[in-house]
């Protein structure tokens, strides 16, 4: 559990006003704002594990935003939420395969910022820390220390992969719906056209990788997702 | 290739065919049955020869009377396809089947007594007078292989097969001819179709660009006007996607500005931010609408005779209060009153924006130089430079694009949306001159413009 009273985000956006905007909105919120206005300076400051959350926008100068999630994903799992253009699903897709947690485009309504970085916050920083250890066949999933391991290989999830994957286990061999994985991690419902949770998804079982050569996690076409159980897995 | 009635290859075909066929045709026709003369020199040769045949059929008569003298001429025609036949002098026929056919000539033999000569159904055909025992004569007409039929052929079949032959290589010629004529219409307009469905990239092929003929010339007009075409909407399509995304940096502050003015703690600030963001959003809004204007040529822009020098001199007196809050000097330096063809507001907002630029780049403490010179007979030229920290090399192109900011410029604490540059460029181009821009040394940037006077 964490102590400190405030939650530090860390915001990486080259328009300085709007930051100090932000800083000013967000500080009534509890949150304490550091800001940023270039890349290379960003990702030096998300790597200094000062910040609970990276909020980041994907049309930097210099070294883009997609670079700096690139590099940050490499060696830290700290949530990110990133900021897009509406209207280009590309870099949100992009944004997301790489490791982005959630994204807001913009302009976007500063309530709905604080919504989502909270329920991203509730979710991966706060519950299940200190409970016992998830087990189901191969997979363990130690939530006090926050490791994954399969086949007892260590894993690296970002904090909403963690949580996503720690919401299967609980439930396991039942389906949990798309709405409930998106409500549950991300705190907000299921937008039309929305393929965050199945980008995640997708990331999650790259990452937990096959098992005798079937896939650890079912898609259920329409419903949502599902983690296998097997007798015969050791 | 799919045909219609309508269609320019069917019928560029079928007229083509259609003259060779004719033309064959007549030419056969005047061949056949015009009236023919045969020429003298033959007469011996064809009397003999008609005489030769005419004492056998006389010598079958007196024989064995008429039937064996039918026999004889019946199996000539057959054997020979010529027809003949043998009369009395009074002009009763004697032997033969198509007796009737010579009559004329038979009438003429008997009066002149001496041989006749005709050309009929394109065979050469001879009367003449045969003496018979007891002095009693006959006249002998036939037909004689010569003449233009006996060049195509007696046979019927071996005729139609020849006129097939003809038939198929005047229609080969004629579809191989149709098909150069109007393959390369077709394969335009498929081009042009295309273009119209958005296919913007789409261009005519180089083979019938490089035909020497009008359709060449048609091509490469038409490649011509494809690139205009595409660069004039790619480039309108960029500005548009350039403009949603400016957009989108005062619509997100506004936003979270309004938030923070509905929480009520942050006092004036959000207030203050909103103020200077609609501001920045009405200018880029006029600068746009300005951008239009000067863009589509579809509004006929007034163009008189404008005092350059005052125009510039007026814009200099405005920007010294400006340039007074950073200790910026603008000096203007111009001989005499310049005259050019043009638009006063719109020169007056290319120099402007130009002017303005330098004196917000310049650094604080320096001056910025502007200066009108005559070039020669044709060119006025306008340079503004200033003591900045100039453009990277690589970009110096690219100012004169809508909202491009060179990336040091892009703290907007410098103000400016992104599209000063973009109209001077525009119009000055619609004045028909040009704008460039160069770094000078030590540090600076220099803009030069030339307007034909």
């Amino acid at each position: 559990m964490r102590s400190m009273p405030m939650d530090r985000v860390l915001i990486i956006d080259d328009d300085a006003e709007l930051c100090e905007l932000l800083a000013a909105r967000m500080s009534g919120e509890g949150f304490d704002i550091e800001a940023v206005q270039d890349g290379n300076r960003g990702l030096e400051r998300a790597l200094s594990c000062e910040h609970s959350l990276v909020v980041l926008d994907l049309m930097l100068p210099g070294m883009g935003g997609l670079d700096v999630l690139r590099q940050l994903r490499t060696q830290s799992p700290i949530p990110v939420l990133v900021l897009t253009a509406r209207g280009e699903d590309v870099d949100r897709i992009v944004g997301l395969e790489i490791g982005a947690d959630d994204y807001l485009s913009k302009p976007f309504n500063p309530r709905e910022l604080i919504a989502r970085i909270r329920a991203i916050l509730r979710r991966t920083i706060r519950v299940a820390a200190g409970t016992n250890p998830l087990v189901v066949g191969d997979i363990r999933l130690d939530r006090a220390s926050r490791e994954a391991r399969v086949q007892s290989r260590l894993i690296s999830l970002t904090s909403v992969e963690f949580a996503l994957l720690e919401m299967l286990m609980q439930r396991a061999g039942q389906i949990v719906t798309r709405e409930e994985l998106t409500e549950g991690v991300l705190g907000r419902k299921l937008g039309p056209f929305d393929r965050v949770i199945d980008v995640h998804m997708s990331n999650i079982r790259k990452k937990l990788g096959m098992n005798q050569e079937l896939e650890r996690i079912k898609a259920i076409r329409g419903s949502g997702y599902l983690l296998v159980v097997r007798a015969e897995t050791k | 290739m799919k045909f219609t009635i309508q269609s320019l290859f069917l019928k560029i075909f079928f007229w083509f065919w259609a003259t060779a066929i004719v033309t064959g045709i007549a030419l056969v026709i005047t061949f056949i049955f015009g009236p023919g003369r045969v020429p003298s020199r033959w007469h011996s040769t064809l009397t003999d020869t008609a005489r030769f045949s005419g004492l056998i059929v006389l010598a079958k008569l007196e024989q064995g009377g008429v039937p064996t003298a039918s026999s004889s001429i019946e199996s000539f025609e057959h054997d020979t396809q010529l027809r003949a036949c043998l009369f009395e002098l009074s002009g009763n026929p004697v032997a033969g089947k198509s007796c009737e056919t010579f009559a004329d000539m038979r009438s003429r033999a008997s009066i002149s007594r001496s041989t006749q000569f005709g050309v009929k159904y394109g065979l050469v055909r001879v009367a003449l007078v045969l003496h018979g025992r007891g002095a009693h004569d006959y006249i002998y007409a036939t037909e004689l292989p010569a003449g233009p039929r006996a060049a195509f052929g007696m046979n019927r079949a071996e005729v139609a097969l020849r006129l097939l032959v003809a038939f198929s290589v005047s229609g080969v010629i004629c579809y191989l001819l149709t098909i150069y004529l109007t393959g390369p219409i077709l394969r335009l307009r498929e081009v042009a179709q295309q273009l119209a469905q958005g296919k913007l990239s789409t261009r005519a092929t180089p083979i019938i660009e490089r035909r020497g003929d009008e359709l060449g010339a048609l091509a490469r007009d038409f490649n011509t006007m494809a690139d205009h075409i595409q660069e004039l909407i790619s480039t309108q399509r960029q500005l548009i996607l350039d403009i949603s995304h400016e957009l989108r940096s005062p619509l997100a502050r506004l936003n979270v500005a309004l938030d923070l003015a509905k929480e009520g703690k942050a006092g004036n600030l959000p207030f203050d931010r909103m103020e200077s963001d609609l501001t920045r959003l009405d200018e880029m809004i006029g600068r746009l609408l300005m951008i239009a204007k000067v863009d589509t040529a579809s509004m006929p822009v007034e163009m008189k005779s404008v005092d350059l020098t005052e125009i510039v001199g007026q814009i200099v007196d405005d920007a010294r209060f400006e340039a007074q809050k950073r200790d910026v000097v603008v000096v203007i330096e111009a001989r005499e009153h310049y005259h050019v063809r043009g638009n006063a507001e719109l020169l007056h907002s290319a120099i402007e924006n130009i002017v303005r630029n330098a004196v917000r780049y310049t650094s604080v403490g320096t001056s910025v130089e502007v200066s009108l010179k005559r070039e020669d007979n044709s060119q006025l030229s306008i340079e503004i430079r200033d003591h900045g920290n100039g453009v990277p090399d690589n970009e110096l192109g690219r100012i004169f694009q809508p909202f491009h900011r060179v990336a040091e410029a892009r703290d907007r604490e410098s103000g400016g949306v992104g599209l000063g540059l973009a109209i001077a460029d525009r119009i000055v181009r619609l004045h028909g001159g040009f704008i460039r821009a160069e770094n000078i040394q030590p540090s600076g940037l220099k803009i030069l413009i030339e307007i034909p006077s």
